[in-house]
């Protein structure tokens, strides 16, 4: 008894479905992907290795070159950042010790702003802040 | 004559060219235009604000890191009586301290470079101070 009959066996791989799919995928990631860096400026950090991996905080304050502070694309002065900071307070139940403050600043730049943010934190008694830099192997 | 020995048997007819041309053109694409990015890792200081009114020895009573102007007029970090220009040296001399517990404090003028401030932070951590706390200071310590 014959099982397998190679005659007469026309292999049609249909490839529209898998294209579309892949597609779909690649769209989805770039998305994904660019929605996670609006709250990352393209600037350049300190290198050093740091003392831990990056963790996602309540707010990201992008400083560059000038001093000027950066949160989610949009340049803002120290009044807008304490009512950013006052609502994310009242976000996590009105604990500021829950709140962490992820500071990214230029790294040719000076310590007045970050100086200046650190204060402000002080002032509404956020302690959790982080300073990024930049991994060296 | 008889070239194949499978003859009309399976007919396969896949035209994969177009769709490989097309995928090669797309990879191609996306590695030109994409932008890598670098890894980010943090420094977690404690944050400590210089108060006026007089706790200030007591409060800055262990190992204190200054990024302030040295005799030549760059920053450098002065450590008591020390004048250090890199974080490298900084680790060096921090690692040899004993009273680790006690933590560090780095203050930084707002004129410092933002990078010595940080490479600081970065040194006494390495040194295994523990807490070490961020103090911004007003004009050049």
């Amino acid at each position: 008894m014959r099982l397998s009959k190679r005659q007469g066996k026309k292999l049609d791989f249909n490839m529209t479905p898998m294209i579309d799919v892949t597609f779909l995928l690649i769209i989805f990631f770039m998305t994904v992907n660019q929605m996670s860096r609006t709250n990352k400026e393209a600037i350049p950090l300190p290198s050093l290795a740091g003392s831990q991996d990056q963790s996602e905080g309540t707010l990201t304050i992008n400083v560059d070159l000038a001093g000027a502070m950066i949160v989610s694309s949009r340049t803002v002065n120290m009044n807008e950042l304490i009512a950013l900071l006052t609502t994310a307070i009242s976000d996590v139940g009105g604990e500021p010790g829950q709140v962490t403050i992820v500071v990214r600043a230029h790294r040719d730049g000076t310590c007045r702003t970050v100086n200046d943010i650190i204060r402000t934190l002080d002032k509404l008694q956020i302690t959790r802040v982080r300073l990024a830099v930049e991994s060296t192997p | 004559m008889k070239l194949t020995s499978r003859g009309h048997a399976a007919k396969l007819d896949l035209q994969m060219t177009s769709m490989i041309d097309v995928v090669f053109l797309l990879l191609i694409f996306f590695l030109v235009t994409s932008s890598f990015q670098k890894t980010e890792r943090e420094l977690d200081p404690a944050v400590k604000v210089e108060r006026r009114a007089g706790a200030r020895t007591t409060d800055l009573a262990p190992t204190v890191v200054d990024v302030a102007r040295g005799a030549g007029g760059e920053f450098v970090y002065r450590l008591g009586g020390r004048e250090l220009t890199s974080v490298g040296e900084l680790t060096q001399v921090l690692v040899q301290f004993e009273n680790k517990s006690d933590g560090a404090f780095v203050r930084a003028a707002d004129q410092a470079p933002y990078a010595m401030a940080a490479g600081a932070i970065q040194a006494c951590k390495e040194a295994h101070f523990s807490p070490v706390s961020y103090v911004p200071t007003e004009g050049t310590p």
